[in-house]
């Protein structure tokens, strides 16, 4: 890469924001700003400098409807949020998707508005976390906050995530550099240990690094937990893995003084799906037998997590909930959107702080071909070439002050950094104006 | 707005009214001695009057609550209720979804809930899971029995230092009063270890439960907090317990009080499970005896009951060790949340039965301590809501006080087990609460214990927190109908809050937002900002999250109400 | 302890290599997953540009994988699951060496031959998904032109979108102020 020379024209330098990108939800982000716009960003990996730095070309800055030849055209605000409010108010089965890329406030009026017209309300959870969320409903939960690994762990485990790819700080700022109090030397106290079929940019910066096979991953851990129990094992290889490295990660594992499991996607996208993490979540409760372990799931979007815990609180159920009978259901498979969908059940669907565009297999996608999308994002992606009415939004954590949830839960007040555009509305703001809309569309037709 | 609840039969121990027949007259929200003529009636003849309900010691807002509902939707599916004209959808039995917690304590006539334990770094999880509870006050109390700060200043015995911290802390987490769980137990946690007794030292800090107890009274009483120190003691749920339990308390009865309201320097909280004599669960047997003998010969202490319900519940605590071991008794699911710098925390959900032989001890050494405490403003109703059992089981556990009958015929009809009879002294208490001391219990001695002037009385002046309950004292033997009792409290016939009516006939009438009741310390500012500025680098260095972005920040706490607090008094 | 050695990375394979067979068409197993340049050019916001479909519409492969199908950096595959199929650009993989195994980020690209199954477990398929991998001459699509194509959302009765003009890199709407 070229050499850029540091920024130094600009005005001010706002401190301590929080990244709103991946679960890690950094927050000692200086904002350099000039003229009320972003020309700087400090201490944020590449992923977050690049979200923060947004591309401008692409931001979404005015209310879209699509006319008569499907294409989009630009509509005032009362225009777009009547024309939404409308769809909402006439579906039968609505799905409001997304919420993790947006703050508290603005999932509370969307909750009522879910709890009014009866809708399904679900968020990115339910294509990535989702079967992490049953495991601990399966099994338990033994976590901790990040700082408990920075001042303690020995030894860290990373398996299915690759976070110098998705959380680019997650070892920097809390598990394997920094200096812990208990581990003065950073680094140099603990063991990295990645567990990933494939040589993964973290793999790269282990001491260990044990490939175990494609979908070999609950095999793997199973041999640790028969090894654990002093089972000897039958096969020379388990999952890929001569039994006697199996044998000796488990001794080195037992003798640790503090470790953490960080899991990811890898575990949750393969087969077994909820059954890898059980399996993940029992070893380490096995592992307190002997000394202390905890896990930690690595949450993608900077509110993810939000969402699942606000849920939680609101209405007894993390995600996929369905009011249509008036009081909240939660059953996977039948009430998640990728199953909605599947079963091409819903008739509007509302995505809110999400792209299912880019994230949502193809399969899926097809029905909102065939039903109207309502889009409320920050930046025009593939979801908006399937969108019927855009609502620009604004920039979470730079133009909005809220508040998020990181991944091992701790509650994060986002402040904002610069003044939003002119044409848009908070998120906060356009999901209670669909809200008060919507209530006067069912009072008038009472 | 006026109101006068005519004819009433009135239990307010605070100012001695005990079953009188009189109105009570409230005005904008207000208890008032007199009122004009056009004062709107609400007519109550015979019916029971009392003080809203407070709840010394409750676990209903929070990140434990919230991983608890995240990991048992089997919990959630229990007590689904779907969404009225006023009411949002309620789910939930032990774990409830927030506004289920409001409508149902409001429901039971409470009016204020302290939440038990809030760690700091996520105290604004708290606070926004108080501001979607509806319709009661709750004031939450903060984590500080394991915190490295104090630890360290416990040891080198700066009492100063550690009352500026406090003080600080309490503004920054907008709290209301000082919390310890097993003291440096939950840090030896860190390591997958506990201490045992209060002289057992934390691994490193080598600092003792003795010391950090200590240090925290002194500090609550040097900066003269409404509340005392509020203690989870070591060894919770252990047999052979009883000592610690005891020495914990003993070990800080020299430090002077320093509150006109309060009559104690430390409350012991959910006594029940920390009352347990013998040296394994088959041979354990009630330890009460001693620790309601040291109760009522001294006058520093307070406690509540942590009364078992015999009920499919969540248990959750800031005391991570025990949790473990309870996973390994039950095999059940276990969660973990440990908070660093600050506690430990786990959750095992647990099913009481009657059949088992130690649930069954469990409930009777609840209600063994409090007929054996004599002084009933000495004794709280709790059940430590969730670990013993969900707090709409109050009413129950009121029934069971009331009537020796009952309690006789649970025993004698096998709904609970022998063990209960066998190894508690139960089976010969034939104390029975009245309805004074109910509501001592549960609104009184409360507010005492609390600092709480303005509540748990209906004196003029007092915020106008009323509950009427469908009962006829005049006409009712308690002692003979233990399920009318419970029904009756389950389902007031008014709930009244800071003047409104928001419970008739047992049901939801009206939502009002709940009041986050927090304390703040003045004239120690000083103090505060000089001990800020030593731990900076320290908080720095080991935090993973910045200080600015630690302080819980105002619009998390609206509504308020606070007690402020002169340190210089 | 002794764990299976890290492998060194060999950048360049000669198709000429002795040890591979040429094959018309690859079986492999398809991954997808986050890396962190799709990510960082995702939530910039530049899905509509040519870096996207360089970040994205890529698929990576075992370098020895390549040298068998004989096509080189940046040239055009096509990827095939029972799902769907996608032109993606080929692109050495810097987690070599994982032969049999490709990885497509995550993105418009790699729905289209993910699996949409949830098992009634809420998550699709989006790993240890049989695909095959064959050398193409068509051109990988930009964003806007795969949405089109594969979804045809807005294309009119009768249009056939590989015959549209690109949707470009910029986004196109109608607006109210351009005069």
């Amino acid at each position: 890469m070229a050499y850029e020379p540091p920024v130094t024209d600009y005005d001010e330098i706002v401190e301590n924001c929080t990244c709103a990108f991946c679960g890690s939800n950094c927050d000692d982000v200086d904002i350099l700003v000039k003229d009320n716009h972003v020309v700087g960003v400090r201490h944020a990996c590449r992923l977050g400098a690049s979200k923060i730095m947004e591309d401008e070309d692409q931001r979404l800055t005015v209310p879209m409807i699509r006319d008569e030849n499907g294409e989009l055209m630009e509509v005032d605000w009362d225009t777009a949020l009547d024309r939404a409010a409308e769809l909402i108010a006439g579906a039968v089965r609505p799905v409001f998707y997304g919420w993790s890329e947006t703050s508290i406030e603005a999932m509370k009026p969307g909750l009522e508005l879910t709890e009014l017209v009866g809708a399904v309300i679900d968020n990115q959870a339910t294509i990535c976390h989702g079967p992490t969320v049953q495991a601990v409903q399966n099994v338990g939960y033994p976590l901790m906050t990040l700082g408990e690994v920075k001042n303690r762990a020995d030894m860290v485990v990373y398996t299915g995530s690759n976070p110098m790819n998705a959380h680019p700080r997650h070892l920097a700022r809390y598990t394997t550099f920094p200096k812990g109090f208990f581990r003065k030397r950073g680094r140099f106290d603990r063991t990295l240990v990645t567990w990933d079929p494939k040589y993964s940019d973290t793999a790269k910066l282990s001491d260990i690094w044990i490939p175990f096979e494609e979908n070999g991953d609950y095999g793997f851990c199973n041999a640790i937990r028969a090894v654990l129990k002093g089972k000897e094992l039958k096969q020379d290889f388990i999952s890929g893995i001569p039994k006697e490295d199996i044998v000796a990660l488990t001794e080195k594992m037992k003798n640790t003084q503090f470790g953490a499991l960080f899991f990811g996607l890898g575990l949750t996208h393969t087969l077994s799906k909820q059954r890898n993490i059980d399996i993940a979540i029992q070893l380490v409760q096995d592992l307190n037998k002997y000394t202390k372990w905890v896990l930690l799931p690595m949450r993608g979007h900077f509110n993810v997590n939000g969402f699942n815990i606000f849920m939680a609180y609101e209405m007894g159920f993390p995600y996929g909930v369905d009011f249509c009978r008036g009081y909240p259901r939660y059953m996977i498979g039948e009430t998640t959107t990728i199953d909605l969908l599947n079963r091409k059940e819903c008739d509007v669907f509302m995505v809110i702080a999400a792209d299912p565009g880019a994230h949502f297999p193809g399969g899926a996608l097809a029905h909102l071909v065939d039903i109207p999308v309502i889009q409320i994002d920050i930046h025009w992606g593939p979801s908006t070439e399937l969108a019927d009415v855009v609502l620009p939004g604004t920039f979470i954590g730079v133009e909005t002050a809220g508040t998020s949830y990181r991944m091992d839960s701790v509650p994060i007040y986002m402040k904002k950094a610069i003044d939003p555009p002119e044409t848009c509305r908070e998120d906060e703001w356009i999901v209670n104006e669909l809200l008060q809309r919507v209530k006067k569309i069912k009072e008038a037709s009472k | 707005m006026e109101y006068i609840l005519k004819n009433g039969i009135v239990y307010d121990p605070i100012n001695e009214i005990n079953g009188e027949k009189k109105d009570v007259m409230f005005k904008d929200g207000k208890i008032v001695n007199s009122v004009s003529d056009s004062a709107k009636v609400i007519d109550v003849t015979d019916k029971l009057v009392m003080p809203a309900g407070i709840d010394v010691h409750c676990h209903l807002a929070g990140p434990k609550l919230c991983v608890g509902r995240l990991y048992r939707p089997e919990d959630e599916r229990r007590g689904v209720k779907p969404k009225t004209d006023i009411t949002r959808a309620e789910t939930g039995f032990s774990i409830p979804n927030c506004p289920a917690t409001g409508y149902r304590f409001s429901r039971m006539g409470y009016g204020t809930v302290v939440e038990a334990a809030v760690p700091p770094l996520e105290a604004k999880h708290t606070h926004e899971e108080i501001i979607a509870i509806p319709n009661i006050d709750i004031p939450p109390l903060t984590l500080f029995g394991n915190n490295w700060f104090i630890m360290q200043f416990a040891k080198e015995g700066r009492i100063d230092d550690i009352a500026a911290f406090v003080s600080a802390w309490l503004k920054i987490t907008k709290g209301y009063g000082v919390k310890i769980v097993n003291p440096c137990g939950s840090e030896a946690w860190g390591w997958g270890m506990n201490v045992h007794g209060i002289d057992d030292p934390a691994p490193y800090w080598d600092v003792t439960a003795r010391e950090v107890i200590r240090a925290l009274a002194q500090a609550n009483e040097m900066l003269g907090l409404p509340h005392s120190i509020h203690v989870h003691p070591n060894d919770l749920g252990h047999p052979g317990n009883f000592p610690t339990t005891i020495n914990s308390i003993d070990c800080m009865k020299d430090i002077k009080k320093n509150s006109e309201y309060r009559n104690q320097t430390i409350h012991l909280t959910h006594a029940q499970f920390h009352c347990y004599d013998g040296t394994s669960w088959r041979d354990v047997t009630s330890g009460v005896e001693p620790v309601a003998d040291y109760i009522n010969k001294h006058d520093h202490v307070t406690a509540d009951m942590g009364q078992v319900t015999l009920d499919e519940t969540t248990t959750m605590t800031a005391d991570g060790p025990m949790e473990y071991d309870l996973y390994e008794l039950t095999g059940l699911k276990w969660a973990n949340k440990d908070i660093e710098l600050e506690t430990a925390s786990g959750l095992v959900p647990f099913i009481y039965s009657g059949r088992n032989p130690v649930h069954s001890l469990q409930w009777a050494i609840g209600l063994e301590l409090a007929l054996m405490i004599e002084d009933p403003w000495k004794i709280c109703l709790t059940t430590d809501s969730p670990n013993a059992g969900p707090f709409i089981r109050y009413p129950r556990v009121m029934s069971w006080l009331m009537s020796y009958q009952r309690r006789a015929e649970m025993m004698d009809n096998k709904e609970v087990h022998a063990w209960a009879g066998r190894k508690s002294a139960l089976g010969t208490l034939d104390r029975e609460y009245d309805f004074y001391d109910i509501a001592t219990i549960t609104r009184a001695g409360p507010s005492k214990i609390y600092g709480f002037e303005d509540r748990g009385h209906l004196g003029a002046g007092a915020i106008a927190d009323i509950a009427v309950y469908d009962l006829e004292p005049n006409n009712f033997d308690p002692t003979r109908n233990a399920a009318a009792v419970e029904k009756a409290f389950s389902n007031a016939l008014y709930t009244i809050k800071d003047g409104q009516v928001l419970v008739k006939d047992g049901e939801i009438v009206k939502i009002v937002s709940s009041k986050h009741v927090r304390t703040e310390v003045e004239g120690f500012e000083d103090e505060e900002k000089r001990i800020l500025e030593e731990i900076m680098p320290f908080f720095n260095r080991y935090y993973t999250i910045k200080f600015e972005n630690y302080v819980v920040h105002d619009h998390y706490a609206e509504p308020s109400s606070v007690y402020k607090v002169n340190a210089s008094k | 302890m002794t764990y299976i050695e890290k492998p060194s990375i060999s950048n360049v394979v000669k198709f000429e290599d002795p040890d591979v067979a040429q094959v018309k068409k690859l079986t492999v197993m398809l991954n997808t997953g986050t890396d962190i340049y799709q990510g960082a050019c995702k939530k910039r916001g530049s899905t509509l540009k040519d870096e996207y479909r360089k970040v994205a519409g890529v698929c990576y492969m075992d370098p020895k994988d390549m040298a068998r199908l004989g096509v080189g950096n940046w040239e055009s595959v096509l990827v095939k699951s029972d799902w769907g199929e996608v032109v993606v650009y080929a692109a050495h993989s810097r987690d070599a060496p994982h032969e049999g195994m490709i990885f497509i980020p995550k993105g418009p690209w790699a729905n289209v031959v993910v699996s949409p199954e949830t098992y009634c477990c809420s998550d699709p398929t989006y790993k240890g998904i049989k695909a095959t991998v064959e050398k193409t001459d068509k051109e990988v699509l930009l964003m806007a032109d795969l949405m089109r194509d594969v979804y045809k959302k807005y294309v009119k009765e009768g249009d056939k979108p590989e015959e549209l003009p690109s949707l470009g890199e910029m986004p196109v709407y109608k607006k109210i102020r351009s005069g």
